[in-house]
């Protein structure tokens, strides 16, 4: 105990009259490195994150329905359909038909029939557009064009990924199709029936379900695919408010839904790569993090080793008059507690109070995905805790190695 | 009954050839209440002796016997407490942290004796104005002249009521004048408290209120008379 208040004095004082920039210097260095742990992982993981939210938002939704293992379709689902609109909770659904199709467009051009035809195997999805915008703000990823009218037959939106001008900054892995724009006919045949529509309107987002997609009004996609039953293939469900999920889940399931279809969250349907890829990321970010903690502990080691080196005289001379080793060690860890300590608080300042929102109102703008910054509390806690013992250590040894040296050579100053 | 009393002590630095026989089988018995100065010329051993006999060194032969208790054979943590519980010491240097103020400078062996702040506060008060520095307690070493830090460091020896005060040349870094106020000063706490004091200096002058007088040549003592 007495060792502790011995220490707490020497180390709050050492603080207290050393040089306020020299201080304020290693306090920075502590800040970047508690920004190099955080934000390095948190920008890599919320690369991800930005992408599975816009997937959440803008395709799956909440709660995705879809069908069980052996069946091609959602069983029952008008009356699955019926059951959705008794929700209170459920904001907004979308029955999805799907299929794929041959996407042709220049045919009316072509002259030569033995050219090659400006074909691709398109994904086709069957909606209906005011329930479709409702739940995923389809019309919002309009670049081009108008979006589908519920009264209007004959018309298509186009994923961007379809278009021939977008191929090459995908290096050319997708089928495309020329000249196409709002008002250009385009074909689409799925098995031995054809139908025209005219591109109403070009689709684009970050998520590849929409920008390689093509969607047409239910109705067209049951003549087109020959789906006369009403069994979709997906229902995508959002809630008003997101503790609302499992609450829908449980009722659908209780209700006997279960039977006719998957009914999950959206965590439990997305897709299994996300969740690898976000845990690369965050191993990523935590190798780089881990670097900075060694410069930063390496930092410290040398800063409290030259403090301790430059006082060992007078550290010889308080051993002399009878204060413990203990004391003299705790002094320096103190100090070393508090760079971590003021360090670790500004960035987490700078993390809470400014960079998560700055990257949430200004995402970093990728091609599959707008980055944002993730730091869950308690992951950043634990990376926190790391850097602190981390630095604790870092303030130890350097203090053990001098204070540990004879006394009376650290008095005479001898090796 | 002694309270110091070292037998045939020897210390060597060195190994082999470059062996360096620094004390060479020194005898001597302190008894309590002693005012000894230790005296001889640059390099007679004078403070090696002190060190041995202050448990900051550790002979390479003999025994040394401080208040009934063989020095020689306590662990570095037991030597440690020994000199907190038993000893006082006064550097030439003053050897005064420089972050703490004069009072915090003399605290802190009162903190490791476990005394509360409020007690060690006002101890080191009392110690402080006892070596004539009342209204400097806040003062830092550097803000004190080198008298004044050599009579906190005086105050800082005293407070813990040692049984022995240890003074290494406490004069050698201070003006005349200064020095002469700093020997006034052990002399005052020898003669009002009869605290054993030995002292190691090479200026005679400030031997003469000492009541005996040790004198050493190359590492062994050629005179050792009553003062």
């Amino acid at each position: 105990m007495s060792a502790l208040r011995i220490g707490l004095l020497l180390g709050w004082r050492q603080i207290q009259r050393a040089n306020i920039w020299t201080t304020s210097l290693i306090i920075f260095v502590m800040m970047l490195t508690f920004l190099n742990l955080i934000v390095v992982s948190g920008v890599l993981v919320g690369l991800i994150a930005g992408a599975e939210r816009a997937v959440k938002a803008e395709s799956l939704g909440d709660i995705v329905i879809s069908e069980l293992d052996g069946e091609d379709r959602i069983l029952e689902t008008e009356a699955l359909v019926r059951a959705i609109e008794t929700y209170d909770e459920i904001q907004n659904y979308s029955v999805r038909y799907q299929g794929s199709a041959i996407l042709e467009a220049n045919y009316k051009e072509r002259r030569n029939l033995a050219a090659e035809r400006d074909i691709a195997n398109a994904t086709v999805t069957g909606i209906d557009p005011a329930q479709e915008d409702a739940m995923s703000g389809l019309s919002d990823n309009l670049i081009a064009g108008e979006y589908l009218n519920p009264d209007e037959e004959g018309y298509i939106l186009i994923g961007y990924y379809y278009l021939e001008e977008n191929a090459e900054q995908f290096g050319d892995i997708f089928d495309t199709l020329s000249n196409i724009a709002p008002g250009v006919p385009v074909r689409l045949t799925a098995g031995d029936v054809s139908k025209e529509f005219i591109v109403k309107g070009i689709v684009q987002s970050k998520v590849d379900e929409v920008s390689l997609n093509t969607y047409i009004p239910e109705r067209e996609f049951r003549r087109l695919f020959g789906r006369l039953n009403p069994d979709a293939d997906q229902i995508v469900i959002r809630v008003a408010k997101p503790e609302q999920d499992s609450t829908v889940q449980r009722g659908l399931i209780a209700s006997g839904f279960a039977d006719y279809a998957k009914i999950q969250l959206y965590e439990e349907a997305k897709p299994k790569f996300i969740t690898d890829i976000k845990n690369t990321m965050n191993l990523l970010g935590t190798f780089i993090g881990s670097i900075g903690i060694v410069v930063a502990s390496i930092t410290i080691f040398i800063i409290i080793f030259i403090n301790a080196i430059s006082r060992r005289q007078q550290i010889g001379i308080l051993k002399g008059i009878g204060i413990e080793r203990r004391a003299i060690e705790i002094a320096y860890v103190i100090q070393a507690a508090f760079y971590a300590l003021l360090g670790s608080a500004l960035g987490a300042l700078l993390t809470y109070g400014f960079l998560i929102g700055f990257f949430e109102r200004n995402p970093i703008k990728f091609p599959f995905s707008d980055g944002i910054l993730v730091a869950p509390p308690e992951e950043t806690f634990i990376r926190f805790v790391v850097l602190f013992v981390i630095t604790l250590v870092a303030g130890f040894v350097p203090a053990w190695l001098i204070v540990k040296q004879n006394t009376l050579n650290s008095i005479l100053g001898r090796k | 009954m002694a309270i110091i009393e070292a037998q045939s002590i020897h210390r060597r630095f060195g190994e082999g050839d470059l062996v360096a026989h620094i004390l060479k089988g020194i005898n001597i018995k302190i008894e309590p209440g002693e005012f000894v100065a230790i005296m001889g010329k640059s390099g007679a051993g004078k403070s090696t002796l002190m060190y041995q006999l202050s448990v900051l060194d550790t002979p390479s032969e003999g025994s040394v016997i401080i208040d009934d208790v063989d020095v020689a054979s306590l662990e570095e943590h037991e030597r440690t407490s020994f000199r907190l519980r038993t000893l006082g010491y006064i550097f030439q240097n003053y050897a005064l942290v420089p972050d703490l103020s004069a009072r915090e400078n003399v605290m802190l062996p009162l903190l490791m004796k476990n005394l509360s702040w409020q007690e060690a506060k006002q101890v080191a008060g009392t110690a402080i104005d006892s070596v004539g520095l009342q209204g400097k307690y806040e003062n830092l070493p550097a803000e004190l002249s080198g008298g004044e830090q050599q009579r906190v460091a005086i105050a800082r020896a005293i407070a813990g009521k040692p049984k022995i005060i240890f003074a290494d040349e406490p004069t050698a870094n201070l003006d005349s004048v200064s020095g002469k106020q700093v020997i006034d000063l052990l002399t005052e706490l020898h003669r009002s408290h009869q605290h054993t004091i030995v002292m190691v200096t090479h200026e005679r002058e400030y031997a003469t209120n000492c009541t005996r007088i040790v004198d050493m040549e190359d590492g062994r003592i050629v005179s050792d008379v009553p003062n």
